[in-house]
């Protein structure tokens, strides 16, 4: 298994976590959506900016040692990273659109003209998340199919 | 319109080099193990550049490893 393919199973791993920790949190908080409870909210944010920094620190990480042995990384992890990228970038940007659109007319209908502060931040985060996410689940699809380099 | 293929003689060049090793070969040429599986197996089509080491590491030409078929 190369460098590219064990970052990739990580990102998911953390991501299965985040997962977890959230459907125990859940399940410890009963029925309350996460807008209904101070605590439960915080927690969930808290959660989403622990995996995000986590993701984020690893793929710095696999960059620079990638970068630094080149036997780690050839050719055709590098074709698939670019393709698994352009996938990444793709969702990742519908994805904020389509919160954004949301949250423009979930606002509009209510009558309000101001949105909390974090509500951006949070889609920003979201953002990057799906963003890792897809690359990742992109790039292990990726590395069971035919792939031409360029 | 059918789909042009590039199939590779990898696998048995390795064997008529003394049974050389995917690693060995990896080695040779700059690139993981894990690249030389996939081209065995078709899973992956080469750089130009990676094709011709490959062809100089067997001592043959790019067609002896390489074969373009439409």
């Amino acid at each position: 298994m190369s460098m590219s393919q064990k970052t990739a199973w990580i990102q998911l791993g953390i991501f299965g976590a985040l997962v977890i920790a959230w459907l125990v949190l859940f399940i410890i908080n009963g029925t309350i959506f996460y807008w209904q409870d101070n605590t439960f909210k915080m927690t969930f944010y808290w959660l989403c900016a622990a995996a995000f920094t986590a993701l984020v620190a690893m793929n710095i990480v696999t960059g620079i040692m990638q970068n630094r042995r080149k036997e780690m990384a050839d050719e055709r992890d590098r074709a698939i990273f670019r393709r698994a990228s352009l996938w990444a970038t793709g969702v990742s940007y519908s994805a904020v659109a389509a919160l954004l659109l949301v949250l423009a007319i979930t606002y509009m209908n209510g009558g309000s003209e101001t949105i909390p502060v974090y509500f951006p931040l949070f889609i920003v985060i979201i953002g990057g998340v799906v963003l890792l996410l897809t690359q990742a689940i992109t790039a292990l699809i990726l590395y069971g199919r035919k792939v031409s380099h360029g | 319109m059918a789909r042009a293929r590039i199939n590779n003689r990898i696998r048995r060049l390795r064997f008529d080099h003394g049974e050389m090793t995917q690693e060995e070969l990896a080695s040779r040429v700059g690139c993981t193990r894990q690249t030389i599986i996939a081209l065995e197996q078709g899973k992956y089509v080469p750089s130009i550049e990676l094709a011709f080491k490959m062809a100089r590491a067997f001592g043959v030409t790019l067609e002896d490893v390489f074969q373009y078929e439409e």
